[in-house]
């Protein structure tokens, strides 16, 4: 049997599993995203019900976005990159789909307890505390999986895909247990607790996301094009920078805590963009001129340039507003989430879904209705724009008129945003049932192998 | 390992020993080009998970320990603090919350009011104003400190139209506390005669009138670590899609509070706040009294009673006009019904929108007669009662702090040289002419 195929077949349970939960919790946060944008709108709708309020649903739409798409679409795609790229097959794929089921059990509790008013008032770990364990125990067992496979590589050498990927599986436990200590367990008292709170955020968006995002980036480019990384002290340089000036700051510059806090988030963030630089002149000497060595592949390597325009763009005007001046014009707007959203959905979402299109066909044995990936992709993508960029420079202009407007925008995104993932639920939904259906390729489910072909 | 990725550690190790042991500079330097070469030397390859795993470890220790627990050292010693609210009673600040306004910042966490207010008043820079005491010599010894200001901080510093005796005028616009405070040593160290006052400046302080369009008037100072003492835990917020709230007890009234949660419309037209219709429930018929809350008006026919009978009716005279208020009760119309004549009372309390019938008309049983705008009574419960307790509770901006002060003049402090007689005298003068 092709070693891929064999590797293929290891991981092929589990990312689905991964990956069809996460598709799943994308429609759930369009769908809540769209209604409390529809809830700006309409001031007197659904105002009866205290589980419908706004500030109910915009947390629990964000921990669906955040934990139920993106970490589980990003460890279902680290999953095959690093039995990939190491030649291994993926080692423990129970462990990960029983991580993963305690990771969803996790998310809905904590969705259900956003929703139920359990919030715990803190920005980025707005579920229940409660909860944490629960995910946290639920992505080491995940992590425990990808954390094996990559040490029974084949090749001793480490390409940068699998530093950056194997730094953000280590690096989400971390950081989800300290803040869970530092919050529900020491207590922190005061501006403290918003402190830890800024450190989680700032970690779990600048160090997590941005490495599963670059890891899938410096795998994909290079894969998809043909060619041989380009760079990799570049890459080297981009790593600790990223990792070490990502990991602090995010104090905005008019916060109620000591002075120096909002001055070093500075610092961090002009170093940070130094760490972008390396990273993009890798990337980019990489793929200089080329393109999709498979035409197959053209959808899914056009949209990863596309994630990496996003994200070099993302990062000029981060740069530029980390400053005070700028900074402090910015704060307080709906510039700050909406950049925010467009980081989650335009870099590291689509990145993740263009994977997707990539692995789907490998393991399913079956790919996707291309008319309607046609349709979901241009939905999602003029989604996310539609629904970021609006209320980006509303919030930045900060006249009232100007920011009812750009919500007006924003909820036209919103609708092509839960139009394109309704089409990509249930596009990956027809794909499994028909694949499961048709051929027995999905025989060897949950990482079994067939034994008769094993046997051959 | 490149000499690019061991420069950058000796960068961090320099930085390190520099911001957060704050260590003298040239010691940072030698600490950072050490760290460059010893990093440089050891030749440390990525392809180890140990390697990575290790400076994993090395850069979250860090992290959790720069950002969070240096952080957390310094405001651990954070306590009660002696201050005095406007009408001069002394008392200790920030005052812990009890009972209702506890359980109400409970009800604000759990319906996210944190997504679209924020509850921190900042402040962009500080202004430094100086009030001549005396004449001519003490000028030129003004203009010298402010000289002196210039040079050493770069910074733009106004030498004023000739600083006339008992009159603030601003010298520093924009600076921040440290240059403040270096122009009032100047001030000192050159001799100069003054009260200098350094206030906090920003949209958020500035009352919203015609001079200042921009102006929010949400505080009179800026928001400290202090404030958020006793709050569990203290919900910042980072959007200001509603207005920052953490003065927002002295700016409203329980009433006005209780029609923004359940219609905020009826306080500001064009809100775009969501209405909070669940914290409240429909007030009964015969509920009266302060806490009914009008929550709009919504559209309701008036009919004419289905049992005055199967026969033609005719309208003899409409006692109303569109746009009245009319109490419940009130006779609407009369009707002609069999030779009698009735007067129809309206059912409702409200304002008549629109008129479907004229007099001469004749109508049947159950036919529209008018359209009002009925007012929706609630009340409240005892979540929404508890959350403006809290609301009502927040007014921290209006105490003035050591750290956050409210326009404090430091005349205590700065050395006054004697002045002649004369020019005392003028000066008291002129004092009591500022004031």
């Amino acid at each position: 049997m092709d070693p891929r195929e064999a590797v293929d077949r290891s991981c092929r349970g589990p990312v689905l599993f991964l990956a069809f939960s996460a598709v799943a919790w994308l429609l759930v946060y369009s769908l809540f995203a769209l209604l409390a944008g529809v809830k700006v709108h309409a001031s007197g709708m659904m105002a009866d019900s205290a589980w419908l309020a706004y500030g109910r649903i915009q947390p629990a739409s964000q921990l669906a976005l955040q934990f139920g798409f993106l970490v589980q679409l990003g460890l279902a795609v680290s999953a095959w990159i690093l039995s990939h790229r190491g030649k291994t097959v993926l080692v423990d794929g129970g462990y990960l789909i029983f991580g993963g089921m305690l990771w969803n059990a996790g998310v809905t509790l904590g969705f259900l307890g956003i929703l139920a008013g359990n919030a715990s008032g803190l920005e980025g770990l707005q579920m229940p505390g409660k909860v944490l364990p629960l995910l946290f125990f639920g992505f080491v067992l995940v992590g425990l999986s990808l954390v094996q496979t990559n040490n029974r590589r084949t090749n001793e050498e480490m390409s940068p895909a699998q530093w950056f990927l194997f730094a953000a599986t280590l690096w989400l436990p971390w950081v989800l247990g300290g803040s869970y200590l530092l919050i529900h367990f020491f207590h922190a008292k005061g501006v403290v607790a918003n402190i830890v709170d800024w450190w989680f955020i700032q970690n779990f968006a600048r160090v997590y996301l941005t490495f599963v995002g670059l890891g899938t980036l410096f795998h994909f480019l290079s894969a998809l094009s043909g060619r041989q990384l380009v760079g990799r002290s570049h890459a080297q340089l981009a790593f600790w920078l990223l990792l070490i000036f990502g990991s602090v700051g995010g104090v905005s510059p008019g916060a109620p805590v000591p002075a120096w806090l909002p001055a070093l988030s500075t610092v961090t963030a002009v170093f940070y963009f130094f760490g972008v630089i390396a990273a993009w002149v890798s990337l980019t000497r990489t793929i200089s001129g080329a393109s999709a060595a498979d035409d197959a592949d053209s959808l899914a390597y056009n949209l990863m340039r596309l994630a990496a325009l996003v994200f070099i763009s993302i990062s000029v005007v981060n740069v530029f507003f980390a400053f005070p001046g700028p900074g402090s014009t910015a704060e307080f707007t709906t510039y700050g989430p909406a950049m925010e959203l467009l980081f989650n959905l335009g870099f590291v979402g689509l990145i993740l879904i263009a994977a997707l299109y990539h692995i789907f066909p490998r393991l399913a044995g079956m790919d996707f209705s291309p008319r309607m990936t046609g349709i979901q992709t241009v939905a999602i993508v003029f989604g996310l724009f539609g629904a970021t960029l609006p209320t980006a420079l509303g919030g930045l202009m900060s006249g009232d008129a100007v920011l009812g407007s750009g919500f007006y925008f924003a909820s036209l995104g919103d609708v092509f945003l839960f139009v394109g993932s309704l089409i990509l639920f249930l596009n990956f939904l027809g794909a499994i049932l028909f694949a499961m259906k048709n051929c027995d390729c999905l025989a060897g489910f949950c990482g079994k192998a067939n034994t008769k072909e094993a046997n051959a | 390992m490149t000499i690019g990725l061991s420069f950058l550690l000796g960068l961090l190790a320099s930085s390190v020993s520099y911001f957060m042991l704050g260590l003298w500079w040239p010691v940072a330097v030698v600490v950072g080009l050490f760290a460059w070469l010893a990093f440089g030397l050891l030749d440390v390859k990525m392809d180890s998970t140990f390697t990575l795993l290790g400076g994993l470890l090395l850069v979250f220790c860090v992290s959790l320990s720069g950002m969070v627990f240096r952080a957390s050292d310094q405001l651990s010693g954070l306590q009660y603090i002696d201050t005095q609210s406007e009408d001069g009673i002394e008392f200790r600040y920030p005052v812990p919350l009890l009972g209702n306004a506890r359980y109400g910042e409970a009800i604000y966490k759990a319906n996210g009011c944190a997504e679209c207010h924020t509850q921190q008043v900042t402040h962009e820079g500080v202004v430094l104003d100086v009030k001549a005491l005396a004449g001519e010599k003490n000028h030129a010894a003004v203009q010298e400190a402010i000289s002196r200001f210039r040079n050493v901080t770069g910074r733009d510093a106004s030498s004023g139209a000739g600083f006339p005796i008992g009159e603030w005028e601003t010298v520093v616009n924009g600076a921040n506390a440290a240059d403040a405070s270096k122009a009032r040593n100047f001030l000192a160290a050159a001799g100069a005669s003054v009260d200098v006052q350094v206030r906090f400046r920003g949209e958020d302080l500035t009352q919203h009138d015609l001079l200042n369009p921009r102006g929010r008037g949400w505080g009179k100072r800026r928001s400290v670590a202090q404030d958020y003492l006793f709050a569990e835990p203290p919900m910042l917020g980072s959007v200001r899609i509603g207005p920052d709230l953490a003065n927002v007890g002295a700016r409203h009234s329980r009433d006005v509070l209780m029609r923004i949660l359940l219609n905020p419309k009826t306080v500001r037209k064009n809100s775009k706040m969501p209405q909070h219709r669940f914290l409240f429930e429909k007030a009964d018929e015969d509920d009266q009294g302060q806490h009914i809350i009008n929550g709009g008006y919504v559209p309701e026919g008036v009919k004419l009673p289905p049992d005055v009978g199967m026969v033609d009716i005719k309208i003899i005279k409409v006692l109303v006009a569109e746009d009245d208020l009319i109490e419940k009760g009130k006779p609407i119309v009369s009707v002609k019904l069999e030779e009698t004549q009735m007067d129809i009372p309206s059912p409702f309390e409200g304002i008549i929108k629109e008129l479907k019938v004229s007099s001469g008309d004749t109508v049947k049983a159950g036919d529209l007669v008018l359209i009002m705008d009925v007012a929706e009574r609630y009340k409240p419960t005892k979540d929404a009662e508890a959350l403006v307790d809290y609301l009502l509770s927040l007014k921290s901006a209006n105490y003035p702090l050591p750290e956050a002060p409210i326009n404090q003049p430091y005349t205590s402090s700065m050395p006054k040289p004697a002045p002649a007689p004369a020019e005392a005298a003028a000066a008291t003068k002129a004092d009591e002419a500022g004031k």
